[in-house]
């Protein structure tokens, strides 16, 4: 495969691990709350991941493929912060008169929007990137098919 | 309602807030690392939250396993931060969300012994269409240029 597909396999199982997790942190927050299932779920995250630090330091040098020397800014250590926040927010969208369905369709819509201005504009350091008309294409099939399963019903 | 659409749509930008810095951050340090962060980071800010609303629930009835999500968010932050900086944010987040939704399908499918419902199945059918379709475009595109010997006139 060439690097360009391992990235896209990824990226994909990327999505797999995300919905195991949303599984087994909405079987906790059942149990208990949303606000306390995350909790649990980023203090137990930030140990596995530490392990993993930890684990693969030995083996391999700290720094990954070091696209930028030198100290990174702050905020780049905040990325934590906007992703929590989504736990409190999404809580409240989904007791309205959007429900679970109406809140997740609108919640991809919002990422794909953001990723694309990222990419046009360069917000955030993302390196800018041509949107090309099959880029729109495939994020449009993508949205559109992602809106129908979750508004489908199990 | 308007204010909940916006809402939920704004909860969207904040996902991909948080996928973009920590990839920013995986640049630098590595996408282990990027992980240990948004997890420290998350868990203090979630800390304050639940001290301020007072919002400490009863936990002594929740299952060992469900606390599995942990396991699976170190990991996904992680994998995350490594290709988003390197498929650009439009894409990482379209095969994201793409993992998500087809695996999300295949579980519902599993644990209910039953097929999805058409409506979801035209969804999947959708998302495979997005996925394949540069691929499918390359091809017919070089069919213009080699056309096959059997479609000669």
């Amino acid at each position: 495969m060439s690097g360009r597909a391992v990235d896209w396999a990824l990226a994909i199982a990327g999505g797999v691990l995300l919905t195991l997790m949303t599984q087994a942190n909405a079987v906790l927050a059942g149990h208990t709350g949303p606000l306390y299932a995350s909790w649990a779920a980023h203090g137990l995250g930030a140990v596995v991941a530490s392990v993993l630090v930890l684990a693969l330091a030995r083996r391999a040098p700290a720094t990954a493929s070091g696209e930028g020397e030198g100290r990174a800014p702050l905020w780049y250590y905040l990325g934590g912060i906007p992703g929590a926040l989504v736990v409190v927010l999404s809580a409240i969208a989904v007791n309205s008169e959007l429900a679970l369905a109406g809140t997740i369709a609108l919640m991809l819509t919002g990422q794909i929007l953001f990723g694309t201005l990222s990419d046009h504009l360069g917000l955030l350091h993302t390196p800018r990137r041509r949107i090309t008309p099959m880029d729109l294409a495939v994020a449009g099939c993508v949205l559109a098919g992602s809106v129908l399963i979750v508004v489908g019903g199990a | 309602m308007l204010f909940f659409v916006v809402l939920a749509l704004l909860n969207g930008v904040l996902i991909g807030t948080s996928r973009t810095v920590n990839g920013r951050l995986s640049t630098r340090k590595g996408a282990f690392r990027a992980s240990v962060w948004n997890h420290v980071v998350g868990f203090v800010f979630l800390s304050v939250v639940l001290l301020v609303l007072r919002a400490w629930p009863d936990v002594t009835d929740a299952p060992v396993a469900a606390y599995a999500g942990g396991v699976f968010g170190a990991l996904f932050v992680a994998v995350n931060s490594y290709v988003f900086p390197r498929l650009g944010a439009m894409s990482a987040s379209v095969l994201v969300i793409s993992g998500q939704v087809l695996s999300a399908v295949i579980i519902d499918c599993v644990q209910h012994r039953a097929l999805p419902a058409p409506i979801r199945l035209a969804g999947v059918v959708l998302v495979l269409l997005g996925l394949g379709l540069p691929r499918l475009s390359a091809r017919l595109r070089q069919r213009e240029i080699h056309p096959c010997p059997t479609e000669k006139k």
